[in-house]
Order: C-alpha cells, then sequence, then structure tokens
C-alpha cells in the first residue's frame, strides 16, 4: 500500500531505468551551495529528481517525480494573473484558497513562470548537461579545499540518473573534487559499478531492515538494498550510513539494533552511523505540491530518545554514532 | 545551544563592581563624563566646527543650539600674558597644557587600577578675531554648499577627528620626555620660522601631560592616606607611584605600560574634543607583548593580575559614551564608536604574530561582554587552526558580535596598491571598524567623505536633475531615451558618477583645508610620526602618509540598477525607456508589477552572478580609481577608495529616488559591500565570491561585509570547523574585512511578516536547511521559538 500519491511522473521499477534518463542531460532540483550536512567539509549538494521509493517521511517530496513541477508562493504573489493569462493548457486558477494548479493539464513548460512578474511561480526541475553543472559546482573550489569538502550527489535519487552521474563523475574526479552519493540503494548493482571508481564517499540509507515493513512504507526492495551495500563495503568506498528515525516507522529498538549490527557485521567500509531525527520543515512543500503527507501532524522526537538510541548503536559495537536533527523543545 | 553573551560570572569582585557602576550612569551623580566646554572668555569664541561633525547629518539641524549651548556654558580659562600674540597652534597646545593641568577635573574610582576619567571636553579654537571672522566666512560657505548636496542625496562630507592610531608605542618605549627631546633636535633642524614654532607647540603640549598625570598620583597618594583597607592602599600608592612614572618616563612594567597607553589615549578625546569615535589603539597585542612577557618571566605579574589589569582598562574607555548618557537609554548599547583594538595577524617580518597575550584578550573579550574597545582580528593565511578555532568559539559565544574580522591578505594587497612601504603594509592596523591604515604615522580620515553611488543612476534618468525638488545637480548626459546600448547608459552613468565625484571632493577638499588652517592639533601630532620633522600638524599634511578616505554607500544598489537596465531595456527589450523612467519619477505608483519583475527577475549583486557582478566590478574600479588621482589642495592629502557606509545606507535613502532594480524611494540603499537587503539567495560562498570579483586592491581602506548565520551553523565542533574553514576560504576568495551575525528571533519575526526583504533568508534546524520567507508560518513560529531558545 502506498502512502504518497503519485504526482506527475514517477519512476516505475520493473522498466529498463536507462531509457528513463537523456544521455548527458540531468534533471536537478536544486543545487545548493554551503552544504554543511551531507557530507565531510564544506559541499555543494546537488538535488536530482525521480526516486524510485515513495518513503511515507519523504522529506524531499519534489525530488519523487522525474518531471518538472510547478510550485505556487503565496508571500510572494501579487495576484497579477499574467500566468493564468499565458497558459495554454488553462491548468491556473486564483482562488480565494490561493493558486489551484491542475497538475493534470500542466505541462511544466514554465511560460507562466516567465510571466510571473513576482517570482511567485516556480519550475521546480531544471535540466544541466555536465559543463552548466561543472560552471556551477567548481564556483566554489576554494572553500572545498580549506575544508576537505566536495560536491554530494542527492535526491531524489541521484543513482537513476546514472548516464548524467558517469558523464559528470569523471569530469569532477580529472577536477580533484572529492564527489559523495548520498542514495536509498534501492537501485540495480549495475549502476552502481559504472560510477564506483569516480566516488569518493556513499551516504547510504538505512531505514529499515524488515522487509515487510520496508515494502509497505518505501515500496522497495529491502535486499536489493542491502546487497548494494555490502557490495560497495567490499569495493572499500568509504560509506556514512543513515537512518531516518521517523516516529512510529523507523524509532523502534530492534530496527536501530538489527540495523547496527548489519553494519558491524558486514559494512567494514562504513566510517560513521548517522541517526536523523525526524522533521517537519518539508510540510510546506507537500502543500505547495498539491500533495498529502501522511506525517504533518507527527510530534518530533524527544532528546533522549534520540540519545537512547544513539547508544543502542554503540552497544551494537559501533564506534562513530552521531544523531542529528531538531528535537522536541522543553515543554512540548 | 549558545547562550545569549553576558558577562562572565568568573570576573574579579573589582572589575564586577567597576563595570556595574559604568552602566548605572543615571545613579554616578558623583562622576559623568559629560562635555565640559572650556573658554577664552572672548566674545568671538568657538568652541565647536561643524565640519568635525560633517558625517552626522542627523545633527545638521542641532548645530546652532549645539555651538551656543557649550559656549554658555563654558568654563573660563585663565591664559597666560602674550597669549594673543603667539601662533594659532602654540596658542591651542598653551590652552590645552592649561586645562589638563589645571582644570579637567581628577577623579579615581573606588577600586580602580588604570584611572584617568575626565576626557570629554570641549576646548576653545583659540581663535582671534581676526581668525573667527575669516574661518566663519570659510566654514559657514563650506557647510552651505555640502548641505545642498546633502539634501539632494550625492553626499555628505567633513574633516572628522579620532580615526587614526596614533604612536602608542613610542610613547612606551621613550616616554613623552624621549618625545621631546626628539622634537627638540628636529627643531634646531629647521629654519624655517613656522616650522620652528610649530615644533615649539608640540613640545608645549607634551610637557601637560607630566602635571596631568602627577594630579591623578596626588590625587591617589591623597586616597591612600584615608584608606582603611590595607590592600586597597598598597594598590592606591602603587597607582601613585606608575602616574608619577607614566607617560613621561618609559614604561617598564605591563601596569605601567596600560596607565600610559590609557593617558596617553584619552587626552587625543581631550585635545581633540571628540569622544571617542575611530581612535584606535593599532596592534595592541603586538606592542604590550614584551611588558607582559618580561612580568610573567620575572615573576612579578600572574596571568590573572594581568586579565583583571585588562578589564580595568577595558571599562575606561566606555566612559566615552557619558556624554550621551541623558540622551540615550542604554548608553554604550545604542551605539558604536570604535576605539579600536587590533589584534592577531602577520608580523612585520611575515611571520604569525599571535602571542600569550592574544589568546589573553580573547579571554577578556568573551567574559567582559563590553562594547568598547572595539576589536578587528587580523586572520592570515599563517594564522594557526588552534587560534582561528578559538576565534570561532568567541563568535558563537558571543553571537558574532565581539569583533569584526580582518583578512590579511586581501588588506594588504589595498595597502600596497596605496603605495605604503611593504613593512607598514604588513604592519597594518585597522581604525574604527575595519578601516586599513598605517600605525602612528597615517591618518587616513576614514569617515571624512561619503558619496551616493546610487544616485548617479537618478541624475542619468532625469539628466541631471533631482527628481524629487527639480534642481539641477549636475550637467545633462543626453535624453536617456535616446541611448542606442546598454555602453551608451553606462557611460552616462560614469560621466554622472564622475561630476558628483568631483562636487564631493570638492566640498571635503574645503573641510580638509578649513581645519588645516585654523585648528592644528598639536598633542596629537606628537603621536605620528612626520609631524616635527616637517613641521607641520597631524592635520596639515604632517604624518608620512596622508589619505582622505572616500566610503561609497550604495554599491550594490547601483550595480543592480544597471542590470536591471541592462537586461530589461537593452538585452531583453522588455520595456522601454521611456516607461522605465516614468515608473520611476512616480515612484512605481500603480506600476506594482514592472516593479516586481525589476525587484525579483534582474540579476542581482551577491549571488556569484557575472553578468551583475561585472558591473559593480566597473563601477568600484572606475571611482576607487578616479579618487586616487585626485589630491585635496591645501593639505595634499591623497583620497583614496573604501565601504564603510556607516549609516548613510539610511540617510541617503530618501534623498534617492525610486531606483531601477525595483527599489522605492525612501527603502533602505544597499550598506558597504552587501547585496541589497534580500537578494543574495545562492548563500554565503557566492556572497564571498561576489565580493571577491570587485578586486577591492583599489579600495585600500577595505570594504564592510556582513553575514548572518543560524547558531544550529556553529553548534558543535564538526560545524565550527566548517565555519572555520569557510574563514579560512574567504581570506582566499573574499574581501577585506567580515563580520558574523548571528540569525535572532527578532529577524526571524520581522521576515514572518516582510518575507520580500528575507527572501535570502536561510535558516538550519540541525541537519536541515530551508528558505524561512518559503516555510508555513506554524513551523516558522517553532523556528523562531527554537532559536529564541537556543540564543
Amino acid at each position: 500500500m502506498l502512502k504518497v500519491p503519485l504526482v506527475g511522473k514517477q519512476f516505475d521499477g520493473n522498466k529498463d531505468l536507462v531509457s528513463e534518463t537523456r544521455k548527458s542531460e540531468g534533471m536537478i532540483f536544486n543545487v545548493q551551495r554551503y552544504s554543511t550536512e551531507d557530507g565531510p567539509g564544506i559541499r555543494t549538494t546537488v538535488f536530482m529528481k525521480g526516486c524510485p521509493l515513495k518513503c511515507i517521511w519523504c522529506q524531499n517530496p519534489e525530488g519523487l517525480s522525474t518531471e518538472p513541477e510547478l510550485m505556487w508562493y503565496q508571500t510572494r504573489c501579487v495576484a497579477a494573473l499574467e500566468c493564468v493569462k499565458v497558459c495554454q493548457e488553462e491548468a491556473l486558477k486564483l482562488t480565494e484558497d490561493g493558486m489551484r494548479i491542475d497538475r493534470g493539464k500542466c505541462t511544466g513548460c514554465g511560460e507562466c513562470v516567465k510571466a510571473c512578474p513576482a517570482g511567485a511561480l516556480e519550475l521546480i526541475g531544471k535540466t544541466y548537461n555536465a559543463e552548466e553543472l561543472l560552471d556551477e559546482v567548481l564556483r566554489d573550489r576554494a572553500f572545498y579545499d580549506k575544508s576537505n569538502g566536495g560536491v554530494t550527489f542527492g535526491g531524489g535519487e541521484p543513482m537513476l540518473q546514472i548516464d548524467f552521474l558517469e558523464d559528470v563523475l569523471p569530469k569532477l574526479k580529472e577536477a580533484n573534487i572529492h564527489v559523495a552519493i548520498d542514495t536509498c540503494g534501492a537501485v540495480p548493482w549495475k549502476y552502481f559499478e559504472r560510477i564506483i571508481d569516480y566516488v569518493d564517499l556513499f551516504l547510504f540509507d538505512l531505514k529499515l531492515l524488515d522487509e515487510e515493513k520496508f515494502r509497505e512504507y518505501t515500496g522497495g526492495n529491502m535486499c536489493l538494498v542491502t546487497d548494494n551495500a555490502r557490495e560497495i563495503s567490499s569495493h572499500k568506498i568509504p560509506m556514512w550510513i543513515r537512518t531516518p528515525i521517523i516516529p512510529g516507522y523507523t524509532d523502534d529498538k530492534e530496527n536501530i539494533e538489527g540495523i547496527s549490527q548489519f553494519i558491524n557485521r558486514n559494512l567494514a567500509s562504513a566510517q560513521r552511523y548517522d541517526l536523523l531525527a525526524f522533521n517537519n520543515m518539508c510540510k510546506s512543500k507537500y502543500g505547495r505540491l498539491d500533495m498529502n503527507w501522511e506525517l504533518k501532524h507527527a510530534r518530533l522526537i524527544g532528546k533522549e530518545r534520540m540519545e537512547e538510541f544513539k547508544k543502542i548503536a554503540e552497544d551494537a559495537g559501533l564506534s562513530t554514532v552521531r544523531w542529528s536533527g531538531p528535537t522536541k523543545m522543553e515543554g512540548d | 545551544m549558545a547562550k545569549m553573551w553576558e558577562p562572565s560570572e568568573e570576573l574579579s569582585d573589582r572589575v564586577k563592581k567597576l563595570r556595574t557602576e559604568y552602566f548605572s550612569f543615571y545613579d554616578r551623580e558623583y562622576f559623568r563624563n559629560e562635555v565640559m566646554p572650556f573658554t577664552t572668555g572672548t566674545d568671538w569664541d568657538q568652541l565647536y566646527s561643524y565640519h568635525d561633525w560633517g558625517d552626522v547629518p542627523e545633527l545638521f539641524n542641532y548645530f546652532a543650539g549645539i555651538t551656543d549651548s557649550l559656549k554658555s556654558m563654558a568654563i573660563k580659562v585663565d591664559l597666560p600674558e602674550n597669549f594673543w600674540n603667539e601662533s594659532s597652534a602654540t596658542r591651542r597646545a598653551v590652552f590645552f597644557k592649561k586645562v589638563i593641568e589645571e582644570y579637567l577635573p581628577v577623579k579615581i574610582l573606588d577600586g580602580e587600577l588604570i584611572v584617568g576619567s575626565y576626557f570629554s571636553t570641549a576646548l576653545s579654537k583659540c581663535f582671534t578675531k581676526k581668525e573667527v571672522k575669516k574661518w566663519w566666512k570659510e566654514e559657514s560657505k563650506w557647510l552651505k554648499e555640502m548641505m545642498r548636496l546633502h539634501e539632494v542625496g550625492v553626499m555628505n562630507c567633513g574633516a572628522i577627528s579620532g580615526h587614526i592610531v596614533p604612536d602608542y608605542k613610542k610613547v612606551l618605549e621613550t616616554g613623552f620626555k624621549g618625545i621631546k627631546e626628539e622634537i627638540e633636535k628636529q627643531m634646531e633642524g629647521h629654519d624655517e620660522e613656522a616650522k620652528r614654532d610649530y615644533c615649539k607647540s608640540m613640545i608645549i603640549a607634551i610637557e601637560g601631560t607630566k602635571r596631568f598625570a602627577e594630579r591623578y598620583a596626588e590625587e591617589a597618594e591623597q586616597l591612600a592616606e584615608n584608606e582603611k583597607n590595607e590592600q586597597r592602599k598598597k594598590e592606591l600608592l602603587e597607582v601613585a607611584r606608575i602616574c608619577r612614572k607614566v607617560p613621561w618616563e618609559p614604561a617598564e612594567t605591563f601596569h605601567e605600560a596600560l596607565q600610559s597607553v590609557w593617558f596617553t589615549h584619552m587626552l587625543i578625546m581631550a585635545a581633540e574634543s571628540y569622544p571617542g569615535p575611530g581612535l584606535s589603539h593599532g596592534r595592541f597585542d603586538q606592542y604590550m607583548y614584551p611588558y607582559y612577557k618580561k612580568d610573567i618571566e620575572e615573576g612579578r605579574l600572574t596571568k590573572e593580575f594581568a586579565k583583571e589589569l585588562l578589564e580595568c582598562f577595558w571599562i575606561k574607555h566606555n566612559y566615552a559614551y557619558d556624554f550621551m548618557g541623558f540622551v540615550g537609554v542604554k548608553q554604550g548599547i545604542t551605539s558604536g564608536f570604535g576605539q579600536l583594538m587590533t589584534i592577531g595577524g602577520i608580523t612585520k617580518e611575515g611571520k604569525d604574530a599571535v602571542n600569550e597575550l592574544t589568546w589573553l584578550l580573547l579571554d577578556v573579550i568573551d567574559d567582559m561582554n563590553m562594547l568598547e574597545p572595539k576589536r578587528n582580528i587580523r586572520i592570515s593565511k599563517k594564522t594557526s587552526d588552534e587560534f582561528l578555532m578559538r576565534v570561532c568559539e568567541s563568535i558563537r559565544k558571543t553571537q558574532g558580535s565581539a569583533f569584526l574580522l580582518n583578512f590579511d591578505e586581501n588588506s594588504i594587497k589595498g595597502l600596497l596598491w596605496e603605495g605604503l612601504s611593504e613593512e607598514d603594509a604588513m604592519d597594518y592596523g585597522v581604525v574604527g571598524c575595519l578601516e586599513n591604515t598605517a600605525q602612528g604615522k597615517d591618518r587616513s580620515g576614514t569617515v571624512d567623505v561619503n558619496p551616493n553611488l546610487a544616485k548617479p543612476v537618478e541624475l542619468v534618468l532625469s539628466n541631471g536633475r533631482d527628481m524629487l525638488t527639480g534642481k539641477r545637480v549636475t550637467s545633462k548626459t543626453g535624453s536617456p531615451e535616446k541611448f542606442l546600448s546598454y555602453e551608451e547608459f553606462e557611460k552616462a552613468y560614469f560621466e554622472q558618477l564622475d561630476q558628483c565625484m568631483g562636487k564631493t571632493l570638492e566640498s571635503a577638499s574645503k573641510a580638509d583645508e578649513i581645519r588645516a588652517k585654523y585648528e592644528p592639533t598639536p598633542y596629537l601630532s606628537t603621536l605620528v610620526e612626520g609631524c616635527a620633522e616637517k613641521g607641520k600638524d597631524v592635520r596639515n599634511g604632517g604624518p608620512i602618509y596622508n589619505f582622505i578616505t572616500v566610503e561609497g554607500v550604495g554599491l550594490a544598489t547601483a550595480a543592480d540598477s544597471l542590470a536591471a537596465v541592462k537586461k530589461f531595456v537593452y538585452d531583453d527589450k522588455q520595456i522601454t525607456m521611456e516607461e522605465l523612467i516614468e515608473a520611476i519619477k512616480d515612484n512605481f505608483e500603480g506600476k506594482e508589477n514592472l516593479r516586481r519583475m525589476l525587484s525579483t527577475k534582474a540579476p542581482k549583486y551577491g549571488n556569484d552572478d557575472d553578468y551583475v557582478d561585472s558591473i559593480a566590478r566597473n563601477i568600484s574600479r572606475h571611482w576607487t580609481e578616479e579618487v586616487f588621482t585626485h589630491t585635496s589642495p591645501y593639505t595634499g592629502r591623497r583620497f583614496r577608495g573604501g565601504y564603510l557606509s556607516w549609516n548613510y545606507f539610511i540617510d541617503f535613502a530618501p534623498l534617492t529616488a525610486a531606483t531601477p532594480d525595483g527599489r522605492l524611494r525612501g527603502t533602505y540603499l544597499s550598506n558597504g559591500i552587501q547585496p541589497v537587503q534580500g537578494k543574495d539567495k545562492k548563500g554565503p560562498t557566492a556572497v564571498i565570491r561576489s565580493a571577491g570579483k570587485l578586486g577591492l586592491e583599489t579600495v585600500p581602506n577595505g570594504a564592510s561585509q556582513v553575514i548572518a548565520f543560524s547558531s544550529a551553523s556553529l553548534e558543535d565542533e564538526e560545524h565550527l570547523k566548517k565555519f572555520a574553514s569557510l574563514l579560512r576560504a574567504y581570506g582566499e576568495v573574499g574581501g577585506t574585512s567580515l563580520m558574523i551575525n548571528m540569525i535572532d528571533p527578532e529577524t526571524l519575526k520581522d521576515a514572518q511578516k516582510r518575507p520580500e526583504e528575507y527572501d535570502n533568508l536561510v535558516v538550519r534546524v540541525t541537519g536541515y536547511n530551508a528558505y524561512f520567507a518559503t516555510l508555513g508560518k506554524e513551523i516558522q513560529d517553532e523556528i523562531i521559538a527554537r532559536e529564541s531558545h537556543a540564543v
């Protein structure tokens, strides 16, 4: 049962993935500079569109679909209605409750974005070729050099756009830039094989070890994920394992203990284990994409609980365990 | 998480008492360092010069009132015979000497280890009747023209006091006695009578310091006699011993050195009748270190006592704010003067200059939580990781407010460009906030001249007239409707800019001339290398280096305006010049869509976008290279560029028409080399790179940049290290100076109300960052609550 409604075009796990991506063009929804949360040092994180999973707790819902999506920002809108005028598909309507985007009709052509005088409409997702992306990410080279940072590809799931990665990564290596891939691991091993020589670090998600639950909450195949993790480790590429601590889904002792033991036994290349506390800052993005978010009323995790999980992981034999993220405030 | 910066609990009882006493202005009836005016008693006496405050437009309306009240309150000073036959410099020296020897009250507060209390004065200009007539004619003419140009938003200017690093090191090493002997030698070498006379005035001024310090010694002895507490008695006798010695004799201990510096420093404020602004210590940790080291090594001093002495020294500076005690609600918090201390950096030989005293000073800064003396920490490639991390910890602890950072490599480049010797450039000190100068031989007048770089955009569009008043400001540069290309438009901008700058420098030169001609300060000249050698006042080209700094205001507003014209009128042809001019004349009334488009869709400086960054660079290089070709005719001081922009981005806001970047009349201009408020959307690395592209070596004064971070950016060791490497990279690709701000809950609340101005505000909640303006209200409230918790 998938709890996140499908919006736009999403990745279909049964299709041959390669035909889904265009050679040497990446569909990217954000290039975030001075990124300090996605690997060592100061980094630029390239957020790529499209994901094979549909996690109930997804923090970046704009990364699910492989297609560009329109977002409207109420605080910027001046009701100029230029967008409505230029839309060939008649997909836009400004109502008392805000802009209604008929996502069935919207083709993502971006004409309304151009027409809007106030920058209230934004097309999430832009194609880059390798040169364009390199031009942008190499700008912060001085910052990478001083901090032992580099470039991280995240998303969505960057591994879906393997052709593009295969084009870009060798060029980054040639430029001597540290490359990290932030992956959910739910893609065939043959994809990893194509780029593994150019990757310095995998930020690898292990969300749940229970196969059934994994399928239910993310729509993916856990064995594929764990097999890939083992393979990466056997190639001796450093990994940071990450588990999102989602209330009611991944925040049980058994899960953290199981994942920790799995890391301890199977992932010799794992350098650290990060526990990421659930946060709700993505809520407004769901609204803006006209998506319902199952976790909109979920509460933050308590600090003590995060400490507890950290201890469980350490007791399972892991030496470098960290936790981060917003926790419940006192009196909350 | 960091707590709001507050004084340390660990401070000694003495320091706590003295600190609290300072903050209790209303209860301190026994001592307030308010302005004390002193007059020669003549009908025509003058105690106030408008050019001293020409850079404070808020005061313009009060000039006449201040002049009158100072005069009516003034204490008459008995003048020696022959006074009126002396030269102006000698008269002023004699008057100063008389005041500090006999009239300026002496006060030692209970528990003080560093003494010297009353220094806020308004000294008579000591004019003869003939002089006052000439002075007033020139001064009033200058004021009229300056205010005319200010009213139409072109500039403000003056000849401002303070803003110098005097040679305190020399006082420590040779004492005023040694300096006097040196001047006497110089005097013998001068053939011209005027120069000999000028040296004589310097000697007279210096002689006053001996008796002045003795008065404090006598007071300390008197207090000691009546003191019951044996410990305090001993302290007072030690204070008395020290005051009998320094600043006249060389200092030998750390305590003596601190007292010597304080007396020398406070007397400059008294001599210039100016309570503090920009009178800076220079590289305090360098010249004080030998005294510290020697005392520690010889067992005379403990680190703890050294810290307590420094803390006593610290508090004294803050009394500069007493002059506005009855005006400001929280004196010392509402304003910043900038008795700046420079620490860290590299030595003249290019080695890491950080020493034990530098480290100790950081503890003092952290623990004291006081505004003055202000601090500027020099960071260089040679700075160790340990020290840089210590600096970052202090930024975290003090929410960034404790100091500015200066970047040596970029700063030195500019100083070499303006012609400082390599040794002087490496050994530079910082004045006021971030203004780079040589130490002890350079007065660069760092807030003297403040032109509005955005005004010429208006003048292009209106062909030389002020849009509000219709007054002609500059000559015509052609109807913009007829410009066929962006290049023609840009050319017209530069022509208008040059015209504005020409008028600005003319007015600034006049202020400089009046001050040099009529108001010499022989006492300060004794502390500036070159004056005795040349027999010339510090205000009259006496120093080795002579500059006047022109601080450009509104760079990003100007650059964004030109970029918007380039894109929408010439490149994309989306609007016509006629439409644009009409909209700007109407202040975009009824044309909100056009304004929004200009405001949100044109390229904006601060995003590492070469389209507009190259325009900003062209503007910056153009005017800074242009002003450097000019000197002030009377004094020969050369104009040099800078971007301090104090608070003039506010003052000029209503005086500048709407601009093509979508700004409305009245909205603040951009500040320093900052992007326009809210327009930098790619984070700190992009802002830093945009600043770096300006080519700031033609801006030897240095440029102001402030970057705000969420507290989460510094919360743990891992993030602190990343932040430290950001600073390292700044030194390579950024500008000359950086101030770190922490995003506070108030900013976030404001951003909730006015999202347009905070479109760029990124908040970090551990492990996640987001544009604040795009978050729902509920989440925003939570983040505000969280940040309120954090700081």
